[in-house]
């Protein structure tokens, strides 16, 4: 493992294809760095990841879950908002069983344009999964 | 199951190889299961590169291929499109993003940068092992196409879609056409005047039977996607008293040509609102338009020095407004240059931040300087001054043309060269869930590839909703939309994506959680096989996968995103 | 002359640059058979040859590549390249015959693998013109990388027929008895993409281009920069040094009545700043300066990245460049006038950039009968209704894209290009045939 797998925490995060996806490719096209051991997978609207995923992908070692939401500008309704945040309490109620800290799932709103918003996001996330997870 | 995928790993001319070590890439999945060819290549997109793509499918058998490049959002159908063309199914084609989320998010860090892209396209392989070939469904689609705003932008749409011989709504929310252009006096370079402009637009337009008007009319709700979008429209009375008429109508594409506003300057700004002497370029242009006499007067006083303050409510380095509004300093300088003729003893002085009359309107700049025009440039951190001296206005500058020398002069008028900004009513753009730009104007996909287009399908813009523009740079804007609304709908039928939810029958016992989630109503309750179950209509279904968390014993998978192949995907990322 | 061969489309495209080509894309995607023309031996203009484009930085070829690679595939469109219209008539609404000569190429471009054996076997050495002149290359050869129809070239002016390239090729593809063709088309409508030319600086020779090697143009900058570059670094071609002070002279050949043009390029500001920082990336410990008169960033973006360049530390200086002279070294002095402190000052700089201006295409004049086709003052096309239609010309039914009107950035001609199909389209809905 190289030097900037081993200081940063690992997180996965789901972005939306037409909504904050755009401004996570937008952070690169601005060289906006972040850590290298964040990933994405893109999902057409944040209402539609399974908490099985999330709780998945504790499983098998990420640090951190980041659901890039598209918040009130999803192209699929309103409905969105309030759906998201439905899959984050039922995925926050499987980690509290597995007594998986709930500030390693976290939320927010990106719009396609939120570049900065983004890195700010999961800068801050990184900091504190190595806080509270790596410290020595 | 995939046994047979091909790898293409992308330098990008080195927008990838300089950072990801695309070798390094290569040699870690060349071995992963399914994977039977592995190749870097300088440009996926090339010609000859899809070619070879092609002859590889053939040749070696092929049932997946991935291509690990830039964002999918700019070559995801070129790639599917090779796919075809080796006559695989195009959905079987996985696309890995190393570029914006890989290299240029990670420049900074080359060793993490390789490691990371080893583990996308490694994911892209876990998904492909999955990926299904997939038939998308044909249905009819609404040959109408709305238009929204019937300024230039708008009114130009409308002949250009009624040219091709389609039917054409157009909707405007004031009671007249024409938008800002109908307020205009003379233009740069035609002479002509806006208000003739539009007239002669108006007439040719008015008079075709394809096209139907809705003034004094506002879009309040829309519903359904492209090839079938429902429109409720809300017509004003025209005469009071008489009933609000509301109407629906179906199209199958819409051009947004919304328009801008005025920038309008805070009280106080550059003593707007507190100096009487002080009137915005809009105010100021229909000022020297209206008046006639030998001398120019506003307010009862007669105007000979005029200063110029430009850049008002553009390129400013705090809070909005950061980009410049690009028509102002022709359209001030015309307007000067136009009162200078029309009145006796004008001076103007402008009071700059460089003057940016691109292209021809250079000619424009050298007009006014050879007629004696006076030019004072000011540093963004030291605006002028404008105060009040009994009845004098006086302004200040520090001109650095000057060697940042302090300059006083008495004025007798004061106009703000105020830029463009977005329209504050949004609600045309939040109700169509049009994406904004870092300019807050509405943005386009991809402002080279496809610069009319927005992510929402079906739906273009055109003029200056999506930011400044002059007129005959919004006609272009204009006919280009409406080219591509056209394209949309023109040949009566479209394609559905075939990303649909999927109930597994053995398991789902009906409880209806789904179908409440759906947004769309595409899940009824039916009998299969002697058992309630959900049933997808996958014609309604737009693929948003709402319905798969909420389902409590997880019988319901978004085609392309089943749990299968993202815990695979998960298990290859972490 | 032979007699011409008669064929017959619904549109002809002149000059298969990112105008034209987005043009025939457009019309080919409605249903209309299209002939696109380009004299050159490659489609995508000049964009193809571009480094980066601003304000994105996107890759200029991960833009042209896929797009020519979807024209020369395109099942409506036809692609003549080495191929010049000589003549059009109008002979009614809905009928233009426009005679065309087809050069040869002396490859068969089917054939060809593009395996350079025979770039290799040649002997003859010329300049590279899509290089702009920085390196050489063969009488036999692939214009550059990326080039579309991605085949050799046989240069018949400086081939000396030693046949040494024909006894190479693996293919046999190389044919000597190739010779010019002539068409005579047929075709409903007419969209001229002929693009522009930039302005060649050894018209201001107190500049020192063509004498002083460390004085180049910015197309010669962009190919230094490009992905398919020539040197694989960036270097100032007198001695082959690495820079470390670079100054960009702005307004060269625009803006300026002494060479005959009081335009603004409208591109160079930006290009200029944009070469500025992929230098900086480049060259971290380079100084770039950017002499100017006004910076033009009006565009959608645009003010955005000039102030993002101003902070990478890219040092702006407005003042107009006199006169350049040469040291020993190679070294340059450039003289100007401070237009900040109303002084006349003197900087030292290893290299000069002259960001040269657009100036109109010579080749479109005379191909018209009588002249019914107009010019502006420039020799641009004139647009006859530059704010109710802008890309109408003043023959009806041809239209005009991109710059060939005058000059213009990559998404305004993009912009112009769908303007342009948009009314070919509607006038070939208008006069279709009963």
């Amino acid at each position: 493992m190289t030097q900037s797998f081993n200081k940063n925490a690992k997180i996965l995060v789901f972005s939306t294809e037409k909504i904050s996806d755009p401004a996570i490719d937008m952070a690169g096209l601005m060289k906006l760095h972040y850590p290298p051991t964040v990933y994405t997978i893109t999902v057409p609207c944040s209402s539609g990841i399974k908490p099985s995923w999330i709780m998945h992908a504790y499983e098998k070692g990420f640090d951190g879950v980041f659901i890039a939401a598209d918040g009130t500008d999803c192209v699929f309704g309103e409905t969105c908002t309030q759906k998201t945040g439905n899959v984050v309490s039922m995925a926050h109620d499987q980690m509290k069983e597995k007594e998986i800290d709930p500030a390693r799932l976290r939320m927010a709103a990106i719009c396609s344009v939120c570049s900065e918003a983004f890195v700010k996001q999961v800068r801050s996330f990184n900091d504190y999964l190595i806080k509270t997870l790596h410290a020595e | 199951m995939k046994e047979r995928i091909g790898v293409y790993i992308c330098h990008c001319g080195g927008n990838i190889s300089d950072y990801v070590d695309v070798e390094k890439v290569r040699q870690a999945v060349q071995d992963d299961e399914g994977v039977v060819l592995a190749k870097t290549t300088v440009f996926a997109c090339s010609d000859s590169n899809q070619t070879d793509m092609v002859n590889d499918i053939k040749e070696h058998n092929l049932d997946g291929v991935i291509v690990s490049s830039c964002s999918p959002k700019l070559h995801l159908t070129t790639f599917r499109d090779v796919t075809e063309r080796g006559e695989l199914n195009k959905y079987t084609y996985v696309h890995a993003n190393i570029r914006e989320q890989v290299s240029w998010a990670h420049s900074d860090d080359k060793i993490g940068a390789t490691e990371k892209a080893i583990h996308v396209v490694k994911a892209a392989i876990a998904k492909s092992r999955y990926a299904k070939p997939l038939y998308p469904n044909q249905f009819e689609a609404e040959k109408t196409i709305a238009v929204i705003g019937a300024g230039i932008a708008g009114l130009k749409a409308a002949i250009s879609l009624s040219d091709k011989n389609s039917n054409v709504v157009l909707i405007e929310k004031e009671n007249r056409v024409g938008g800002h252009t109908a307020t205009w006096g003379s233009l740069f370079m035609t002479d002509e005047r806006g208000s003739e402009l539009i007239d002669r637009i108006y007439s040719d337009l008015s008079q075709r039977e394809n096209v139907f008007i809705l003034t004094g009319s506002e879009v309040i709700s829309s519903k359904g996607s492209i090839g079938n979008f429902t429109l409720k429209i809300r017509k004003k009375p025209q005469i009071a008293g008489d009933p609000v008429e509301t109407m629906e109508i179906n199209v199958g594409s819409i051009v947004v040509a919304t328009g801008f506003e005025h920038y309008s300057p805070e009280e106080g700004e550059f003593a707007f609102a507190q100096n009487e002497a002080v009137i915005t370029l809009p105010n100021f242009k229909q000022l020297v338009d209206e008046s006639s006499g030998k001398v120019l007067e506003y307010n009862g006083k007669k105007i000979k020095n005029i200063a110029y303050v430009y850049c008002v409510g553009s390129r400013q380095t705090e809070g909005e407004n950061k980009y410049c509004s690009r028509y102002c300093c022709t359209s001030v300088i015309h307007t000067a240059i136009e009162t200078k003729k029309k009145f006796k003893g004008i001076q103007n002085i402008h009071l700059n931040r460089g003057i940016r009359t691109y292209g021809k309107q250079e000619l424009l700049y050298a007009e006014s300087l050879q007629m004696g025009d006076l030019y004072l440039q000011f540093n963004d951190d030291t605006p002028p001054e404008i105060r009040n001296e009994g009845k004098k206005t006086v302004v200040t500058v520090k001109d650095i043309l000057s060697a940042g020398r302090e300059l006083e002069m008495e004025v007798d008028l004061v106009v703000l060269v105020t830029g463009m900004v977005p329209r504050k009513d949004q609600s045309i753009g939040k109700m169509l869930k049009l994406p904004k730009g870092r300019d807050k104007f509405y943005n386009e996909v991809h402002m080279k590839l496809r610069p009319v287009e927005t992510v929402i399908d079906g739906i273009t813009i055109a003029g200056t909703c999506q930011g400044p523009k002059n007129i005959s740079e919004s006609v272009n804007s204009a006919l280009s939309a409406a080219t591509k609304s056209f394209s949309y709908v023109s040949k009566g039928t479209l394609e559905t994506e075939p990303i649909v939810a999927e109930v597994d029958h053995e398991v789902c016992s009906w409880c209806g959680k789904c179908a409440e989630a759906c947004p769309f109503d595409a899940i009824e309750k039916q009998e299969v096989n002697g058992k309630e179950v959900a049933v997808i209509n996958t014609s309604v279904c737009k693929g948003c996968g709402m319905c798969t968390p909420v389902c409590p014993v997880d019988a319901i998978d978004l085609i392309g995103y089943t749990s299968e192949e993202m815990k695979s995907m998960i298990e290859v990322l972490a | 002359m032979k007699e011409p061969k008669i064929i017959e489309y619904d549109a002809l495209v002149i000059g298969a640059g990112i105008a034209g080509g987005e043009t025939a894309l457009n019309l080919a995607n409605t249903g209309y058979k299209v002939l696109l023309v380009e004299k050159d031996h490659s489609l995508g203009g000049k964009m193809i040859l571009l480094s980066k484009v601003f304000p994105t930085l996107d890759c200029a070829a991960c833009i042209t590549t896929p797009k020519v690679s979807e024209i020369a595939r395109h099942k409506n469109i036809t692609v003549f390249t080495e191929s010049e219209v000589t003549n059009i008539s109008k002979e009614s609404a809905n009928n233009f015959v426009a005679q065309i000569t087809k050069k040869p190429r002396y490859v068969h471009v089917d054939d060809c693998t593009a395996c350079q054996l025979c770039e290799q076997a040649c002997p003859v050495s010329v300049q590279d013109e899509y290089q702009y002149g920085l390196i050489g290359r063969k009488a036999a050869y692939i214009p550059f990388s990326i080039a579309n129809p991605k085949a050799a070239v046989i240069d018949i002016e400086n081939c000396t027929l030693c046949g040494a390239c024909e006894r190479v090729c693996p293919t046999q593809c190389i044919d000597f008895t190739m010779e010019t063709e002539y068409y005579e088309l047929h075709t409903k409508t007419v969209v001229l993409a002929t693009g522009f030319t930039l302005f060649d600086p050894i018209e201001i020779p107190r500049y020192g281009y063509g004498r002083y090697k460390n004085v180049i143009t910015s197309m010669q900058m962009e190919r230094e920069i490009a992905p398919t570059r020539p040197y694989n670094t960036i270097l100032r071609p007198g001695d082959g040094k690495v820079p470390d002070r670079i100054a960009y002279v702005l307004c060269a050949g625009s803006r300026d009545n002494t060479v005959g043009n009081p335009n603004c390029s409208q591109i160079c500001c930006m290009y200029s700043i944009k070469q500025a920082q992929l230098l900086m990336g480049a060259l971290p410990m380079a100084d770039i300066t950017i002499y100017y008169i006004n910076i033009r960033s009006f565009g959608k973006g645009f003010e955005e990245f000039y102030q993002q360049a101003k902070s990478m530390g890219v040092e702006f200086v407005k003042g107009k460049i006199g006169e350049i002279t040469e040291k020993d070294n190679g070294d340059l002095i450039l003289r100007y006038e401070d237009i900040n402190e109303g002084v006349v000052k003197e900087a030292e700089h290893d290299m000069a950039v002259l960001s040269v201006g657009v100036r109109s295409n010579p080749t479109i004049g005379k191909i018209f009968n009588n002249g019914a086709l107009k010019f502006d003052p420039l020799n641009f096309v004139a647009q006859e209704d530059l704010m109710g239609s802008p890309s109408k010309t003043s023959i009806k039914g041809v239209f005009v894209a991109g710059t060939a009107t005058g000059p213009m950035d990559i998404p305004d001609s993009i912009l112009s290009a769908g303007s342009a199909a948009s009314e070919a389209i509607s006038y070939l809905t208008q006069h279709q045939e009963v």
